[in-house]
C-alpha cells in the first residue's frame, strides 16, 4: 500500500518534489530546533566571557553606576575606582565592537528592570559614520530577541528579513558555537572586574591615520536617532547621564563630525559631554596605552580618576 | 541582486514557479523580464549599456551571416569594437588615464584629460565576452544568426550566469531557450544540490576566510610573515570557494529550470601542473581565450618563440580582463611565465621523479606535484589580492622571514576557517580520487541522502557568514 502510494506520487513530479522537500524540511526543522535549544541552554549557562557579560548586563545587574560603550568603555573605566570614590556599586556593560544600537538595547533591558543612579556613555570618534559593520554588530543581540521584546525594534534594524531569519533556532547563535563552549568550559573566569577588563602592556603602535572610508564616510541618521533615544530614555527614567569620548593615543586630530553631533544633541538635552579624545594628559603617551585606541591598566586608572573628578565637579555644581 | 540574499531566494522561487506555470511560448519572455529585473537590482541605468551592445551584436550577427568576404570581416570588427569599446570606456578609461597622468607628471606636464566618475557595471566583462563569442561563432559559420531579438537578448542576459558566468557559447545555450523544459524531479534535485553546495562554499568557507584575508591584506605592514603566508593560502581557498560557489549556484539555478550550463571548475587545486590548473580553473574563460584568441594567434602551430609569445599574450590579456590594475596584469603575466617555463623545462621535470627516486613513491610524487602547483598559484594570487603592486612586493618580501606571531582576532575565527577548509578538502579529495566510494549526497538510502543535505544546511546556519559581501568576481 505504501509502495502504491509512492508510485502514484512519483507520477506527478510536482507532488513528488513537494513530498521530498517536506521530508527534508522536517529533518532540518528537527535538527534546527533541538540544536538551537541546546545552544540556548549552553549560552545562558556561561559563567564568564563577553556573552555572559551581555546576559548579566541585560538581565541581572542592579548596579548604581553603569558604564556603556564599546571596547574603549570596557577597558577605560575602572569599576573599582568608581565604587570606592562614589560609594556606590558599579558595573561596566561595555562590549568589544559594539555601537550605539547595542548600548541602547542594553539600556532598554536595564530600565525595564530597575533605574540606575548614574550612567556613563562612552562614544568613539566616527561613532555615527555609516558602516555596514555597525548593523552587522547588532548580531550580538540576536540570542535575546525572543526573550526581550523591548530590544526587538533595534534587532530588526539589522535587516528587514531579520525577524524571519530568527525563526530558526540556530541562527541567533550563528558563529558562536566555539565561544559558547569556551564560556562553559572555562569556569575560572578572566581578569574581569565587574565588567571592566584591564589591559596590560604598553603601546608600540606607530601613529596611524584612520581608514579613509571611515573618516570620509557619511553620517548615519539612524544611529544618530538611536543616540537621541538613549538620552531620552535616561532622562525619562531620571538617570544622571554623562557622555564621554575617552582618549586616543594618536591619530587625525581634525574635527570629527560625529563628536560635533554628539555634543550638539547632548547640549539640546542639557547633558554633560566630556571630550577627552585629544586630551594632552594622554595624547602620544605610549606608557598609558596598549594600542592606538585603548588605554592600558595604568591609563585607565588615571583616566577614571580624572573623569570622576569631572563628574563630582558637575554634581557639586548641581 | 546577490545570490546570497533573501531577495534572491524569493526571486528564484517566484521565477521558477512562474516558469513552469506559463505556456512554453511565453517562457523566454518571462526569463528575459526577470533577468532584466535581476540586473537592474544593482544600478538600474546600466541596463542601457547592455541594451546598446545587445542591439549592435544582434544586427551584427544577422549581417555577418549575409555578408561575404571582406564585408563579413568588417561587420565582425565593428561588433568587436563596439563590445571592447564599451569595456574600454567603463572599465579601462580611468586606468589608462591614470597611467597617462603618471607618465606626463614624470615629464613635467599636467594631464588635460578628465577622469570619468563612473562605477563599473556589474559583470560587464562576462556579458561582453559572451556577446563576442556569439558574433565570432556566427562569423566562423559555427552558429546560425539568431533572428528572435528577445531570444538573443536572453542569451546574453540569462540571469543565473549574467554577472559572473559561466561564459556560455551560443552553440550550448541558444537552442536551449527553444526547448520545452518540463519539471523533472531528478534535474530539480541535481539543481538544488548544486545550489546548496554553492551556498556552503560561499557562506561557510569563502566569507569566513574573507574576514581574515581582508584584515591582513588591507593592512599588510602590521602583520608578520607567517600571518601573511596564512592569509595568502586562505585567499587561494577563498577565491576558489567564492567563485566556484557562485558558479555552482548559477549552474544549479539554471538546472532546476532544465538548462544545462557549462562546468566552470573541476577541483583546480588537485592539478599536478600549471597547464592542468588552467584546464580546471574558470574553464569557461580559459576555453574562451583558447578558442578566440590563442588559436587565432596561431596556437602552438607556429615557431617555438611565437608559441611562447602567444601563450604569454593570452595570459597577459586574461589578467587585464580581470581588472584595470597592474596587480592583475602582473598576475596574468606570472601565470603566462609559469606555463612557458613548464613547457620549456618539460623534459627535465618529466625526468625529475626518476632522478630523485620519487618514481618509487608515486603517491608522494603526486602529492609533491600538487603542492608545488598550489604554491605557484598561491604566489600568483598575492598579486591578484594585494591592494597595489607595492603591497604585493612587500608581502612577497616579508613572507620568507617567518617571523612574528600568527594574527587572529579570536580562536573561533581560525577554527571555523580550518574546519571549512578541511571539509572542502575531504569532499573534493573523495570526488577526485574515490568517485565510486561511499557517497553521502548520492547515496541510495534516502535517509542518508536527506541527513547529508540537512547536515550542510545546519552547518550553514551554525557557522556560515550571513553578513558577507558580494562575490569577488562581480567586480569583473
Amino acid at each position: 500500500m505504501k509502495e502504491n502510494f509512492l508510485n502514484k506520487i512519483k507520477l506527478n513530479p510536482y507532488l513528488y518534489f513537494i513530498l521530498k522537500f517536506s521530508i527534508l524540511f522536517f529533518i532540518v526543522f528537527i535538527f534546527d530546533f533541538s540544536i538551537g535549544k541546546g545552544l540556548r541552554y549552553l549560552y545562558y549557562k556561561q559563567q564568564n566571557g563577553y556573552q555572559f557579560r551581555t546576559t548579566y548586563s541585560l538581565e541581572k545587574t542592579k548596579a548604581d553606576i553603569l558604564i556603556f560603550g564599546s571596547s574603549r568603555a570596557n577597558h577605560h573605566y575602572d569599576t573599582e575606582i568608581f565604587e570606592n570614590r562614589f560609594k556606590m556599586s558599579c558595573y561596566n556593560v561595555g562590549r568589544d565592537g559594539s555601537g550605539i544600537f547595542y548600548h541602547t538595547a542594553i539600556l532598554k533591558g536595564v530600565l525595564k528592570r530597575y533605574t540606575p543612579k548614574i550612567i556613563i556613555l562612552d562614544l568613539r570618534r566616527w561613532e555615527f559614520v555609516r558602516l555596514d559593520l555597525s548593523y552587522d554588530r547588532i548580531a550580538l543581540l540576536l540570542p535575546y530577541y525572543k526573550s526581550h521584546p523591548e530590544i526587538r525594534p533595534i534587532v530588526e534594524l539589522k535587516s528587514k528579513y531579520e525577524k524571519y531569519k530568527l525563526l530558526s533556532g540556530i541562527y541567533p547563535f550563528n558563529s558562536s558555537l566555539f565561544s559558547i563552549l569556551v564560556g562553559n568550559l572555562n569556569r575560572n573566569g578572566t581578569t574581569e572586574i565587574k565588567g571592566y577588563l584591564p589591559i596590560t602592556g604598553t603601546s608600540t603602535a606607530i601613529p596611524t591615520q584612520t581608514k579613509k572610508e571611515i573618516s570620509e564616510g557619511t553620517i548615519d541618521t539612524t544611529q544618530v536617532a538611536t543616540y537621541e533615544v538613549f538620552i531620552k530614555d535616561c532622562i525619562k527614567a531620571g538617570v544622571e547621564l554623562h557622555i564621554f569620548c575617552s582618549p586616543y593615543f594618536s591619530g587625525n586630530d581634525e574635527q570629527d563630525l560625529s563628536i560635533e553631533i554628539e555634543k550638539k544633541i547632548a547640549e539640546k538635552y542639557n547633558i554633560q559631554y566630556h571630550d577627552y579624545s585629544f586630551d594632552p594628559t594622554f595624547w602620544n603617551k605610549p606608557l598609558l596605552f596598549s594600542d592606538n585606541s585603548h588605554l592600558n591598566k595604568e591609563g585607565a586608572q588615571l583616566f577614571t580618576n580624572i573623569i570622576i573628578d569631572s563628574v563630582e565637579k558637575y554634581r557639586g555644581k548641581k | 541582486m546577490l545570490f546570497n540574499s533573501i531577495q534572491f531566494v524569493i526571486f528564484f522561487f517566484i521565477v521558477t514557479v512562474t516558469y513552469f506555470s506559463v505556456p512554453h511560448k511565453y517562457r523566454w519572455f518571462l526569463l528575459l523580464a526577470s533577468s532584466c529585473y535581476f540586473y537592474m537590482f544593482f544600478v538600474p541605468i546600466y541596463i542601457l549599456i547592455l541594451g546598446f551592445t545587445i542591439v549592435i551584436d544582434y544586427f551584427a550577427g544577422i549581417y555577418l551571416e549575409r555578408a561575404q568576404g571582406r564585408q563579413k570581416k568588417w561587420f565582425l570588427i565593428a561588433s568587436l569594437i563596439a563590445n571592447i569599446g564599451v569595456l574600454a570606456v567603463f572599465k579601462y578609461y580611468n586606468f589608462f588615464n591614470d597611467n597617462l597622468t603618471f607618465l606626463l607628471h614624470g615629464a613635467g606636464f599636467q594631464n588635460p584629460i578628465p577622469y570619468l566618475s563612473i562605477l563599473l557595471p556589474v559583470g560587464l566583462s562576462f556579458h561582453t565576452f559572451q556577446a563576442m563569442s556569439y558574433t565570432i561563432e556566427v562569423y566562423r559559420g559555427n552558429q546560425v544568426a539568431e533572428r528572435n531579438f528577445g531570444i538573443y537578448s536572453l542569451y546574453v542576459m540569462f540571469y543565473p550566469q549574467l554577472v559572473a558566468g559561466p561564459i556560455e557559447r551560443p552553440q550550448n545555450l541558444l537552442h536551449q531557450f527553444y526547448e520545452k523544459h518540463s519539471f523533472e524531479y531528478p534535474q530539480v534535485r541535481e539543481g538544488f544540490k548544486l545550489i546548496l553546495w554553492g551556498f556552503f562554499k560561499k557562506l561557510v568557507i569563502a566569507d569566513r576566510l574573507a574576514i581574515y584575508v581582508n584584515a591582513v591584506y588591507n593592512n599588510p605592514h602590521s602583520h608578520s610573515g607567517i600571518t601573511l603566508m596564512v592569509a595568502t593560502v586562505f585567499f587561494a581557498i577563498q577565491i576558489y570557494c567564492d567563485f566556484s560557489g557562485y558558479s555552482d549556484i548559477a549552474i544549479g539555478a539554471a538546472r532546476v529550470m532544465g538548462f544545462k550550463l557549462m562546468t566552470n571548475f573541476n577541483r583546480p587545486y588537485f592539478a599536478q601542473n600549471i597547464s592542468e590548473f588552467w584546464k580546471r580553473w574558470h574553464i569557461s574563460l580559459s576555453t574562451w581565450f583558447k578558442d578566440y584568441l590563442y588559436i587565432s594567434l596561431g596556437g602552438n602551430k607556429v615557431s617555438v618563440p611565437r608559441w611562447y609569445f602567444n601563450l604569454f599574450i593570452v595570459f597577459l590579456i586574461s589578467g587585464f580582463w580581470h581588472g584595470a590594475n597592474w596587480t592583475y596584469i602582473i598576475w596574468g603575466a606570472l601565470n603566462g611565465f609559469y606555463l612557458i617555463f613548464a613547457i620549456f623545462s618539460k623534459k627535465f621535470t618529466n625526468n625529475l621523479p626518476g632522478i630523485s627516486r620519487l618514481k618509487k613513491f608515486p603517491k608522494l610524487n603526486l602529492g609533491l606535484q600538487i603542492l608545488v602547483t598550489f604554491s605557484l598559484s598561491c604566489f600568483a594570487w598575492i598579486f591578484f589580492r594585494a591592494n597595489n603592486v607595492t603591497d604585493a612586493f612587500f608581502i612577497i618580501k616579508k613572507i620568507p622571514t617567518f617571523k612574528g606571531p600568527l594574527f587572529y582576532e579570536n580562536p573561533s575565527m581560525l577554527i571555523f576557517s580550518l574546519f571549512g577548509i578541511a571539509f572542502l578538502f575531504a569532499v573534493e579529495f573523495k570526488k577526485e580520487y574515490l568517485p565510486e566510494s561511499f557517497s553521502f549526497f548520492n547515496n541510495k538510502n534516502w535517509l542518508v541522502r536527506n541527513l547529508s543535505y540537512a547536515f550542510l544546511i545546519i552547518l550553514i546556519l551554525l557557522i556560515g557568514v550571513f553578513d558577507g559581501g558580494q562575490f569577488i568576481y562581480f567586480q569583473f
